[in-house]
């Protein structure tokens, strides 16, 4: 059982280790392929460029898990980052402000945005009980817009000096964008694993009817899950800024889809009510390896888009075995 | 002529276009046909009639090539018949009209009557004309000539469709035409009509099997009976030579006594827990809607055929599903929930009829399940403790007499016996005052039955409210105080443990109230 919410923590996460194995097992495979085939892939320098890489995929992969946890999906993330990064845009430029005001307004405005337009899919998919692949489908479209309206399609450029700096700030060689994704992720894990919020988006995920019928508001846990979703999505928005010290009306088209291959290769099923941001984690690895690792050996980057799409077909063909075996 | 079957080798008339003999079907260790033996006249309507889970179905689907019997045999004009698929079994010249409808809503009544064989032309393309002017022989010929053949089945009434599937069913020359349960859901006029057209039918030579829960549309148009119970075929007769008291007599059977446990003694109730007055659910036809009142300490059954509002009745009350009109008096005062949320607060708990969907995450932990209506318990500040989950869980577990290896494991892992504990056991784990069971033994062995009578016996001795609605006769008569019986979202009446009997049971729920004369019943004014 790939669900973590067993009776004890320990077994839990004995549980959920060996669950993982197996993708940790082809990350390793796939570095030992990679060190072999290029000299630079496990030298200090392209090890913080995968870490770089893979931040922005992995945040937006965490808040994707919580969705996907309880039978959903969120396409809007690509577009709600960008929406996010450009109100954050236009507020970190104001003027007369100090920096440090600037910085905290920035935070402010692109987790608040994030989580607006997560919690309006959350809302709209709960209460009418529609497919959340049309109504995040339709926010995709919103928040793009939206985004391009409030910007007029402008980039936004010139944020301060001390948030650039945060963006490129390395400690021993480890990204702190890095750092500060790898903290959301144990974060999501103990809250999926030790809360009763967590342990209910399993359940609904699950069995939603015996949810509601044990005596659970299902409709506010299913909000405050896309909610996250969209919070991530503003989390996003700000590391995005801070890295490339831009906010670009434009910026994110297709992340979305690499949030829910990265979750999806992590082991969570798509019906919901199995998985872990544990998996999540080695599958965000998983893409920014593979991607770093094909363009070393030279292919070009259309073969390594065929390879990732794959890679993504064989995840959930293995996956489907390991259900199987697992629950007989 | 009263021929009485098991007959190991009735002797085919001359006139039986289907004869079943020894006919056998087990689905594991479950045997849903243990020897049917009956015989179809050309030209007749014959009713098949038994409890639910008497067989019926089972031999449907078998003449109609669901599936394969296992033993016995099938003679269709004098040849062996033996189905392969549905359509082998249409190609042979049987149709059967289901229950649940098969048309296509969007398309018109035209396409839906030539959906399995369109016309076309020479082109290739659907014939249009050529498909109309099917569809209108066929309707004429059940006399259904006010219905518009190009008109959507979405615009039509539940009645017309019903005769729009026999239409369809008849256009092919049928020699014989199975229809189940085909009033169910019309009102008395569209059931007229139906009986009109089913008898033009029987005299243009069709044979009519009519599976019905209703006795008195069986007196009405069947020429012949037949009885099943517990997958065998009691008896045939021909209905001037019978009555509806005898027919329910045969589908009860003798084995009223061999019933498990101890009997209760006569308890007695405390005061009112829960009382409904006129309490109406969504799908309830019945205006008045459903009045009763439960008390503490008394265990109060509730009978009736599938269809009659049970469930929807129990999902009602503990607002799973909307109420339409009525009110809800808990502990004398006037409540009024909005979600299941607010019932378990009231100290209810509602068991479900199907605990896979409804009742039980199989993926997780036996210990998450059962503290799954507990979490305040089991959780500080929004943290789990699992400590104290593990121990409600076991605490749980052991007085249910739960068998199980570890808690932890999943609560696919067990049986279903043991998965009926899991799930009273999450209930239970909050001490509820009042207790809604429903099916609360369906498909579990006899042990583990035995096991969860005793509970709730004992959960009455010590004052609960129980309310029970149950298809098992013999699992009401052994618990219930007070049986109330239900027909058509309606409670037909309410009978006392001294006057228990499976047939006067089994007469209201036939909505036969009125004209027994064996049932020595208390009639709590059939609403």
């Amino acid at each position: 059982m790939a669900s973590p919410t067993t009776a004890t923590p320990k077994l839990a996460a004995l549980r959920s280790l060996i669950n993982n194995a197996g993708i940790g097992l082809a990350l390793l495979f796939l570095i030992v392929i990679f060190s072999f085939s290029s000299e630079y892939f496990l030298t200090a320098n392209n090890i913080t460029n995968i870490l770089t890489q893979i931040t922005i995929n992995l945040i937006l992969a965490v808040g994707m898990t919580f969705v996907i946890l309880i039978g959903g999906i969120d396409l809007s993330v690509g577009s709600v980052m960008a929406f996010a990064a450009v109100v954050a845009g236009k507020a970190i430029t104001l003027p007369g402000f100090g920096d440090t005001e600037l910085i905290l307004l920035a935070c402010v405005a692109g987790l608040g945005v994030g989580m607006i337009c997560g919690l309006l899919n959350g809302v709209i998919s709960a209460y009418w009980g529609l497919p959340s692949f049309i109504i995040t489908l339709g926010m995709l479209n919103i928040a793009r817009g939206a985004g391009l309206q409030v910007s007029n399609a402008e980039t936004i450029y010139a944020f301060p000096l001390a948030f650039e700096e945060f963006g490129s700030m390395l400690i021993g060689g480890v990204p702190v964008v890095f750092i500060v994704a790898l903290v959301m992720t144990l974060i999501a894990w103990f809250v999926l694993n030790r809360t009763v919020f967590g342990r209910l988006l399993y359940g609904i995920g699950n069995n939603e009817e015996a949810v509601r019928l044990a005596g659970h508001p299902v409709f506010w846990y299913k909000v405050i899950a896309f909610s996250i979703s969209g919070l991530a999505a503003g989390f996003a928005a700000i590391i995005y800024m801070a890295r490339l010290n831009i906010a670009s009306p434009i910026a994110g088209i297709g992340f979305e889809l690499n949030a829910i291959a990265a979750v999806i290769i992590g082991g969570t099923s798509l019906a919901g009510g199995r998985g872990s941001v544990i998996g999540t984690l080695l599958g965000a690895f998983i893409i920014g390896v593979l991607a770093n690792g094909l363009i070393l050996m030279g292919l070009s980057d259309f073969l390594r888009q065929m390879i990732t799409g794959v890679v993504i077909i064989v995840a959930v063909i293995l996956d489907h075995y390991r259900a199987k075996y697992s629950a007989s | 002529m009263c021929s009485a079957v098991p007959d190991p080798n009735p002797v085919a008339a001359p006139d039986d276009i289907l004869t079943v003999t020894g006919l056998k079907k087990h689905f594991g260790g479950v045997r849903a046909l243990d020897g049917a033996s009956f015989s179809l006249r050309r030209g007749e309507i014959h009713a098949l009639v038994g409890e639910n889970g008497a067989g019926k179905s089972t031999l449907i689907k078998i003449l109609s090539g669901v599936f394969p019997h296992d033993a016995g045999q099938i003679t269709l004009n004098g040849a062996p018949y033996r189905p392969a698929s549905p359509h082998d079994a249409k190609a042979s010249g049987l149709q059967v009209v289901h229950q649940e409808f098969n048309l296509l809503q969007h398309l018109s009544v035209a396409e839906n009557i030539s959906i399995e064989a369109m016309p076309r032309n020479r082109f290739g393309l659907l014939n249009r004309p050529e498909m109309n002017r099917r569809a209108r022989v066929a309707l004429d010929a059940i006399g259904l000539s006010d219905v518009d053949v190009r008109a959507p089945v979405s615009s039509l009434g539940i009645a017309h469709r019903q005769l729009v599937e026999i239409a369809r069913a008849l256009q092919s020359d049928s020699a014989i035409l199975i229809l189940d349960e085909p009033t169910a859901t019309l009102t008395e006029r569209e059931t007229t009509r139906l009986f009109d057209i089913v008898t033009g039918i029987r005299d243009r030579g069709v044979t009519v099997v009519f599976v019905t829960h209703y006795l008195d549309e069986v007196f009405a148009i069947c020429d012949r009976v037949t009885v099943f119970r517990s997958g065998e075929t009691i008896i045939t007769e021909n209905i001037p030579d019978t009555t509806p008291q005898n027919i329910v007599r045969n589908m009860v059977g003798r084995e009223l006594e061999a019933q498990m446990g101890a009997a209760t003694a006569a308890r007695i109730p405390g005061d009112v827990a829960l009382s409904l007055k006129g309490l109406r659910v969504a799908s309830d036809p019945n205006p008045a809607g459903v009045s009763l009142d439960l008390h503490y300490g008394e265990i109060l059954g509730i009978a009736g055929l599938v269809g009659a509002g049970r469930t929807e009745l129990l999902r009602g009350i503990v607002a799973a599903d909307p109420v339409l009109s009525g009110t809800l008096e808990c502990n004398g005062s006037a409540v009024h929930f909005k979600d299941p949320r607010d019932a378990i607060a009231a100290s209810i708990a509602f068991v479900t009829e199907d605990r896979k969907d409804e009742g039980l995450i199989l993926d997780m932990p036996i210990a998450a399940n059962i503290a799954l209506a507990s979490m305040k318990d089991i959780s500080r500040g929004g943290l789990l403790r699992f400590a104290r989950e593990q121990q409600i869980a076991e605490e749980g577990g052991a007085r249910l007499r739960l068998k199980c290896g570890s808690v932890r494991d999943p609560a696919s892992s067990l049986s279903g016996g043991n998965q009926q504990k899991v799930v009273l056991a999450k209930w239970l784990a909050r001490n509820p005052r009042i207790l809604i069971l429903d099916e609360p033994t369906r498909g579990i062995d006899v042990g583990a039955k035995a096991e969860i009578y005793a509970i709730l016996r004992d959960l009455a001795a010590q004052g609960v409210a129980l309310l029970i609605v149950s298809s098992e006769l013999p699992e009401l008569t052994n618990l219930s105080d007070r049986i109330m019986v239900m027909a058509n979202h309606r409670i037909m009446g309410t009978v006392h443990r001294p006057d228990f009997t499976e047939e006067g049971i089994l007469n209201l729920a036939y909505g036969q109230s009125d004209t027994s004369p064996i049932a020595d019943l208390q009639i709590e004014g059939a609403r």
